[in-house]
């Protein structure tokens, strides 16, 4: 702690954290004062934009070491309290008004995707199974129960035609990472022996704040230009990427990110779980930490506990059964909102 | 927080005359007299061309249902307290259903959709928006069949 020059700070929900500097909550807990810290947003993807927002530090040369750290507590409160504030996230003014949610902002993507592509509820339900088997072999996950198809299908409605099953947790949670400097991250190597991981692609884009102001509902634009902007940065494109965590916030998100982010044709999404290609042992690996879906959704730690679980993967410190066969480039999509702010970001073994 | 006659701060807003069109009986976007670029939610300035003083134009459609749910999981503001009225009751809180329709201007409107028994929905069916003032006085946007019109 003592050689880290600066901080970035990412916490969702000031009304969750219930202070509107929840930066120096964790300055004072760190005993990080006087050195530099700040706390960054973009609702769900907050935790991206503080990882983007370190890596910027770093290549700026304002600081040559960084610690990211991502945080919310959301158990505290009542559902509905924890509902409404997330539900802001979406158009306060324009859509919040009809009692919008974000169970019901995804409902209104699983709609439109299942009418144009004939996606079903059991496609759905097998993207909750395989994040729910993947959370139980993971030690830092919120849920460690295995679930079925039937269960999904089985469970209330919360925003039609999605079921309990099919959302993400209101989890406790926080997740750290260090960024370094070229040289410096080249020292820790030599005395940890672990390689580095390099950020090697970076993606950030926008989109209408108002679902009634996007023109598809079955995409999430944002997800498609930041991924452009990603993987020209890198390099690389989708095929190359051998593993990935996704912005599962509800069963539907996987799957339109599967499309989105090129790993599949578009509308193929279903299929693609269907075949069993995003499992461990699959061609894509997706969320094979349990995802939000069953890792939790912390909001402001998820972007940064994303780029932990890559960094595990990429050294091969995953646990077992869940350790994909030895990848060199892996990818993190994080979501803000219904995409109002998307991040994407690609990570490189060093060989 | 206030859910003044249609929405958090509306009345606040530049925008504020949303809401009298509603209480009049109608659904108006804003036009930009510049560009033609046609807004719903309505906006003050235009975001194509950075005009101000747009022109209010009323929204009737039919247009085509894009997609709807119902949210059985409510926020604060739109959840009863059953213990206080009638406990163990629940299952008396039929959810409404929420829908997005697309209309010939080019814009997405969102509303309550009523009138339509939720079996008999289909992305893709004709409904219109319209305004509504319900019976504490606050104004919302309604989609409803062809019939209803």
């Amino acid at each position: 702690m003592r050689d880290v020059e600066s901080m970035v700070v990412s916490v969702g929900s000031d009304e969750l954290a219930f202070a509107l500097q929840p930066s120096a909550q964790i300055v004072d807990y760190l005993g990080f004062h006087p050195k530099p810290s700040f706390r960054v947003e973009g609702a769900c993807a907050s935790g991206s934009m503080a990882v983007r927002t370190g890596w910027m530090t770093v290549a700026s040369g304002l600081s040559d070491l960084v610690l990211v750290v991502g945080a919310e507590k959301m158990t505290e409160v009542p559902t509905p309290v924890v509902t409404e504030a997330l539900g802001k996230g979406g158009d306060p003014m324009w859509e919040y008004p009809f009692g919008m949610t974000f169970p019901g902002y995804y409902a209104l993507i699983a709609r439109a995707h299942m009418a144009r592509y004939g996606t079903t509820a059991e496609q759905l339900a097998l993207v909750a199974v395989k994040n729910h088997r993947y959370a139980n072999l993971n030690p830092y996950a919120h849920m460690h129960k295995e679930i079925t198809v039937e269960d999904v299908l089985r469970s209330r409605p919360i925003a039609e035609p999605l079921k309990l099953y099919d959302c993400s947790l209101i989890s406790d949670g926080a997740a750290a990472v260090l960024l370094a400097s070229e040289d410096v991250a080249r020292e820790i190597s030599k005395g940890s022996g672990k390689p580095p991981i390099w950020i090697v692609g970076l993606g950030l884009a926008t989109d209408a704040l108002s679902m009634s102001e996007r023109e598809d509902l079955t995409t999430l634009w944002g997800t498609v230009e930041a991924a452009r902007q990603a993987y020209r940065m890198a390099g690389v494109g989708p095929t190359d990427i051998d593993v990935a965590v996704v912005h599962d916030c509800f069963t539907i998100a996987e799957i339109v990110a599967y499309e989105d982010l090129g790993f599949c044709e578009k509308g193929a999404g279903g299929k693609l779980i269907e075949e069993g290609r995003t499992h461990v042992d699959g061609d894509i690996p997706v969320n094979v930490d349990g995802g939000l879906k069953a890792k939790g959704h912390p909001i402001g730690a998820t972007g940064v506990a994303m780029a932990v679980e890559i960094t595990k993967q990429l050294r091969g410190e995953a646990e077992p059964g869940r350790q994909v066969k030895d990848p060199e480039i892996g990818l993190s999509h994080n979501v803000g909102g219904s995409g109002q702010h998307v991040a994407v970001h690609i990570f490189r073994r060093e060989g | 927080m206030e859910f003044e006659r249609f929405s958090l701060f509306l009345k606040h807003t530049k925008v504020k005359e949303f809401t009298e069109w509603l209480e009049q009986g109608e659904v108006r976007a804003t036009r930009c007299p510049r560009c033609g670029a046609v807004h719903y939610p309505p906006r003050a300035e235009c975001p194509k061309c950075f005009e101000e003083g747009m022109e209010w134009i009323p929204l009737r459609g039919p247009g085509k249902l894009v997609s709807y749910t119902a949210i059985h999981v409510t926020p604060d503001h739109f959840t009863p307290d059953f213990s206080r009225q009638a406990p163990f009751s629940e299952y008396l809180y039929r959810p409404a259903p929420v829908g997005i329709v697309e209309l010939a201007e080019g814009v997405r409107v969102m509303g309550w959709i009523v009138g339509v028994p939720p079996e008999d929905l289909r992305v893709g069916m004709e409904l219109c928006p319209r305004a509504e003032v319900l019976k504490d006085g606050r104004a919302t946007v309604v989609l409803v069949g062809k019939e209803r019109e």
